[in-house]
């Protein structure tokens, strides 16, 4: 509510100002992941405090061909959220494309976060390998939701194959560091003003998401952050006003940045002791 | 005389179920029901390495858990000197190391640490403490109170205690509890306490609508080095998951432990086995020629919160939910049931021990059909 009517006061014309994933409209601009929590119900608390609508998860390691991460799953759907399977942890795009077909099998959902791991340490994504698998899943009736680097090249691959999602790194997954190239994420935006822009991966701090929203990016994809904070409950809610607070400062345009100070009162009329030389 | 004892019906012969049976036989009439025939090895206790680690599990889970360990490591050595047959047990620290590449994990692991019962080491400190490792090892922490024991050693020596005992141990039973209690289909009767451990077992019977019950996979890796001493059990980091290197008596070790959201049964998987085996490798070159005696898998019982509960609705008691920490809390939750059918008469309402963990003990019925008073 104290959203809207924020948002009220800077964009009269707009009422809601919801995120689009391929037609689907979300409220939320915070997306989350579902790994590396203290306990499930920890994970719970924390995706409520988060208002995430949307929750990514892994299944690759759970066995799911006999449905080893029912249980798990449960716990995650019993809160309503949209589900959105992950590819994590596949190395080719055979093993991806498998991937997505019995996630969306498993929940009913032909949303896929496509992540083809090109290194294994630091989980680069393959941008070759991506943009191959994006075309058979795209082509199989996915909606792809795919984790590239900040390359915009590849992101004009993507974009040109039919992605009307794409989801660049802020820094390497799991690192925490920010958002190691701005401009590179600026360029992005500016390049696809119409495409769904998700920083995923790399978000260490609710500045690091200010910085990504004000830049006018669409939503923030964030797992680690949140899970491995010593109070995840509160650093979810933490998150949630950072991304507010930048989307509406985008929303509000920021000032321009001087080269020198500039006085925000006129000085003309102000007694002469008040100027330094 | 032992006719005026109370009886007590324990179900499952796992690490609970042995330790209250030892802990109950003298006072009351114990039988003993179990699905496996006698030797553990369908138990997630069976599997564990029993670190009995209070401080590092702590960077993982609450602050409570971390109380509850610390408490339990103080009875252990009592429990196990009511035991004729020795058991191994060590309190000689634990030793926290990372590659240099991982170093952020360690200051991680360190900055979630609920206790500061630890210093920091160097790479002199480290040898100093483990000659053996490899010298690449440039910081690390150690934790000097944590402590380990040998689980099959335990297990077997409970074993040998309630065999010398009038214990009736009825093996290969099949247990059920709906309205009543059922051992191979026929009514479980006659019994004053109902004490219902049977770890995972309980999930066929739980309402799950009530409280949420999974199975947590785990896999781990017995070896034997002869060329590998360590004196103590060395944790390194790892991007995703802390991996343990437990040495046991005559250079066996316990290499663990995954942990994923899956109830998962297979053997384990070649991923798991590369990381395990690929940590042991990376600290000590000495395991390159270890036998690998035996790489299995399991699940370990939770609950939504990952902490241990203990119900008790009129003469039954369940317990259960350890998740990770078997062998870290089991003493305190032993002591807390026999504190109930030995205080408490069967109508008590029992409330929740806030003083070592809100909503430990509840009076809360998670059976899928409301018991019936059997006695």
């Amino acid at each position: 509510m104290t959203k809207l009517m924020l948002l009220g006061q800077f964009k009269v014309d707009k009422v809601k100002d919801t995120v689009s994933i391929y037609g689907t409209e979300i409220n939320s601009r915070l997306l989350v992941g579902s790994a590396l929590y203290p306990s499930p119900q920890i994970m719970q608390e924390a995706i409520k405090a988060s208002a995430a609508e949307v929750v990514t998860l892994s299944i690759s390691r759970q066995n799911p061909l006999q449905n080893g991460g029912q249980n798990f799953w449960n716990i995650i759907q019993s809160l309503g959220v949209n589900l959105l399977p992950n590819t994590a942890g596949c190395h080719s795009v055979k093993d991806a494309v498998n991937m997505a077909k019995m996630s969306r099998e498993i929940f009913q959902t032909d949303w896929v976060k496509l992540e083809l791991v090109g290194d294994d340490y630091n989980l680069q994504p393959d941008p070759i390998d991506l943009v191959k698998a994006t075309e058979i899943l795209l082509n199989d009736g996915f909606k792809v939701l795919p984790y590239c680097t900040d390359d915009l090249v590849i992101a004009r691959h993507l974009v040109e194959l039919g992605c009307e999602v794409l989801m660049p790194w802020g820094s390497p997954i799991g690192t925490g560091k920010g958002l190691l190239n701005p401009y590179a994420l600026q360029a992005i935006r500016d390049r696809f003003p119409d495409i769904t822009l998700i920083v995923d991966s790399g978000i260490g701090l609710p500045s690091h998401a200010v910085q990504a929203m004000e830049m006018g990016v669409d939503a923030i994809l964030l797992n680690t952050a949140i899970a491995h904070s010593n109070q995840p409950q509160q650093m979810a809610e933490a998150f949630k006003k950072s991304i507010e607070a930048g989307r509406t400062a985008y929303l509000a345009g920021p000032m321009t940045e001087q080269k020198s100070a500039q006085p925000s009162t006129p000085t003309i009329d102000s007694p002469f002791w008040h100027n330094h030389g | 005389m032992l006719a005026d004892k109370p009886k007590v019906a324990v179900l499952g012969a796992g690490l609970l179920g042995r330790m209250l049976t030892v802990s109950l036989m003298d006072d009351f009439q114990v039988s003993l029901f179990d699905k496996d025939d006698g030797d553990a090895k369908q138990s997630a206790g069976y599997l564990a390495a029993a670190m009995l680690a209070p401080l590092g599990e702590s960077a993982d889970s609450s602050l409570e858990i971390m109380r509850l360990g610390q408490k339990a490591l103080t009875m252990w050595p009592d429990f196990l000197a009511k035991l004729d047959t020795p058991v191994y047990f060590q309190q000689a620290g634990s030793l926290v190391i990372a590659f240099e590449q991982d170093m952020a994990a360690l200051n991680q692991f360190q900055s979630r640490l609920k206790g500061d019962d630890y210093h920091s080491v160097n790479s002199s400190e480290i040898q100093k403490l483990e000659p053996e490792l490899m010298q690449r090892f440039q910081a690390g922490l150690y934790l000097p109170n944590e402590a380990q024991l040998d689980n099959r050693q335990l297990l077997n020596a409970m074993a040998i205690q309630i065999r010398k005992f009038d214990v009736a141990w009825h093996s290969n039973s099949h247990i059920r509890v709906d309205d009543g209690v059922y051992v191979n289909d026929k009514p479980l009767t006659g019994f004053d306490w109902i004490i219902d451990c049977r770890g995972l077992g309980l999930q066929q019977d739980i309402d799950l609508s009530k409280t949420h019950f999974r199975g947590v996979r785990g896999e781990v890796v017995r070896v034997h080095a002869p060329d590998v001493t360590l004196n103590r059990p060395v944790r390194l980091m790892h991007p995703r998951y802390p991996i343990y290197i437990a040495p046991k008596e005559n250079h066996h070790f316990v290499i663990g432990a995954t942990q994923l959201e899956s109830e998962d049964t297979r053997k384990p998987t070649v991923r798991s086995a590369l990381e395990l085996l690929s940590a042991c490798f990376s600290v000590h070159s000495g395991f390159a020629e270890a036998e690998i005696l035996s790489m299995d898998s399991g699940l370990r019982p939770a609950y939504l919160d990952n902490h241990p509960k203990i119900h008790q609705n009129d003469n039954r008691i369940i317990v259960n939910g350890l998740f990770r920490h078997g062998y870290l809390l089991a003493p305190v939750l032993v002591e807390e049931c026999v504190k109930l059918v030995k205080k408490a008469t069967k109508n008590d309402v029992v409330e929740s021990r806030s003083d070592l963990l809100p909503g430990l003990v509840t009076s809360m019925n998670p059976y899928q059909s409301s018991s019936v008073n059997l006695s």
